[in-house]
């Protein structure tokens, strides 16, 4: 499943307009600088490029736990049911 | 003593100037920003039409940050808008000012693009729609993306009435200055509905014409619509002379009402009446120095309509009256009509010089006021007057003076 986090990484990375460093799986989210409209972006994406459904709940707060790329990037492949 | 309202910023985003000075360039030179364009949705969805498109500033709208970048076509033109305006006012919002001004943005439609975006990727492509459609199409996104970018926490929202959506959005922000909700205000309107759908729309009324916008001609045959912006900054008077403000004009009447009538056919008794309401108290006894920028749609029953109400408040004083109908230059801006006709009818009161109804080209006798055809005409000026009538029958008329 190598493929899906390069995807991952590859749509964060085109959010992360705050970001000057390399992104990796250890970067901060607080570092990325995505604002409220990013999230659901990214979900979009994350949709019509794996052709997937994310059964993804702003409401259920599914990311609040994150501090880092990794967490995000889990975060979106346990949404996704791709492990 | 009771509070007054001064303009002290204009902006403007149309077929013929994206910029306060082009604007005014092209309409004191008779320049016709209409063009016939196809209007395409996919290859087997298109037709042709006459359209006053804003072409060219695809640059500026990209550049206007990440936000807004991610925006309507109709907020990105609100905003370019509002961002002349703000810069011309020399208005910087403070926290202080921030909390006390107000953002009261008009459009007849919404976010017209997004919607088609979205309902073409459903119905054709089997595709859901964006997930900031809705943050795209909600007709005060305008006013909330500008509170944002400027810090602005007073009175916000959208006001919609048609093509009276920008006058009235104007007349209702000096109301909130007069009142002492606010200090200050953003107001105006935008519109963006030259879409495949939004245009069929149109079509399916058959109102259209099909070449070119002939206000109070003979030989008119209806609306060439258009989109764009108009932003203007108001600023309670005696804060803006205190700061040194350059005052463009003072916001002295607002007139507006129903003709509770007729969703199409437009009532003299209405149109009248808003004007009247606009005009009370001014005392007007020079007709002459009297600008009126008509609603002027070049529809059947529009042009004399107006006429017959200009006459009826204005009396034998009608003959000194001047008019004149800028659609025929920039088209119908639909919702931000009254904010871009607003801007021109400031501009020419400042200038004295009446920009020209073009097109005028066939006399009809129900339609017999002196309305500048073909060429603008020099005057001292000392009042505009700035008409919108609805579909719908409601109607919001501004009037504005030189500043002392």
């Amino acid at each position: 499943m190598a493929d899906i986090e390069a995807t991952l990484l590859d749509i964060i990375k085109e959010h992360a307009v705050g970001l000057t460093a390399p992104l990796t799986r250890e970067t901060p989210v607080a570092d990325l600088g995505i604002d409220s409209f990013s999230i659901v972006e990214i979900i979009y994406e994350v949709e019509e490029k794996l052709s997937i459904e994310v059964p993804f709940n702003a409401n259920e707060n599914p990311f609040g736990e994150m501090t880092s790329v990794g967490d995000l990037v889990d975060a979106l492949k346990k949404l996704a049911k791709a492990e | 003593m009771s509070r007054r309202v001064a303009v002290t910023g204009l902006g403007v985003v149309s077929a013929i100037g994206a910029d306060q000075n082009t604007f005014w360039h092209n309409l004191s030179n008779g320049v016709c920003g209409i063009r016939h364009r196809t209007i395409t949705a996919d290859e087997d969805l298109s037709f042709e039409l006459p359209i006053a498109a804003v072409e060219g500033i695809d640059d500026r709208l990209a550049g206007l940050g990440r936000d807004v970048a991610r925006s309507d076509r109709f907020t990105k033109f609100a905003v370019l808008a509002a961002d002349e305006a703000v810069a011309d006012s020399g208005l910087e919002f403070d926290e202080a000012l921030g909390a006390r001004t107000a953002t009261i943005i008009g459009t007849g439609i919404g976010g017209q693009s997004s919607l088609d975006e979205g309902y073409f990727n459903m119905l054709r492509k089997g595709r859901r729609p964006h997930p900031l459609t809705i943050l795209r199409i909600i007709p005060n996104a305008p006013a909330s993306h500008l509170a944002i970018r400027y810090g602005l926490r007073g009175p916000a929202f959208a006001i919609s009435s048609a093509c009276a959506s920008g006058a009235h959005a104007i007349g209702v922000c000096a109301d909130l200055i007069r009142s002492g909700a606010a200090d200050a205000g953003l107001a105006g309107a935008s519109e963006a509905a030259l879409t495949f759908g939004g245009l069929e729309a149109w079509r399916a009324m058959h109102i259209l014409s099909d070449d070119l916008c002939r206000p109070f001609s003979k030989n008119r045959k209806g609306l060439v619509i258009g989109e764009g912006a108009g932003v203007l900054v108001l600023e309670e008077y005696d804060r803006a002379v205190a700061r040194g403000a350059t005052i463009h004009a003072e916001l002295v009447g607002f007139g507006m009402n129903a003709d509770g009538k007729d969703m199409i056919n437009p009532a003299v008794e209405g149109a009248a009446g808003a004007m009247q309401l606009a005009i009370d108290g001014l005392n007007i006894n020079r007709p002459e120095a009297v600008y009126i920028n008509a609603h002027g749609t070049g529809t059947l029953m529009n042009d004399p309509t107006e006429t017959r109400a200009i006459r009826e408040v204005f009396g034998a004083g009608a003959n000194r009256l001047i008019v004149s109908s800028t659609k025929s230059m920039h088209g119908h801006l639909l919702g931000a009509a009254g904010g871009v006709e607003t801007v021109a009818a400031i501009l020419a009161l400042e200038k004295n010089i009446i920009p020209p109804t073009i097109n005028l080209d066939e006399f009809d006798p129900d339609c017999d006021l002196d309305y500048a055809p073909n060429e603008a005409h020099a005057r001292p000026l000392e009042f505009a007057i700035s008409n919108s009538f609805a579909f719908g029958g409601l109607n919001a008329v501004l009037a504005f003076r030189k500043p002392a």
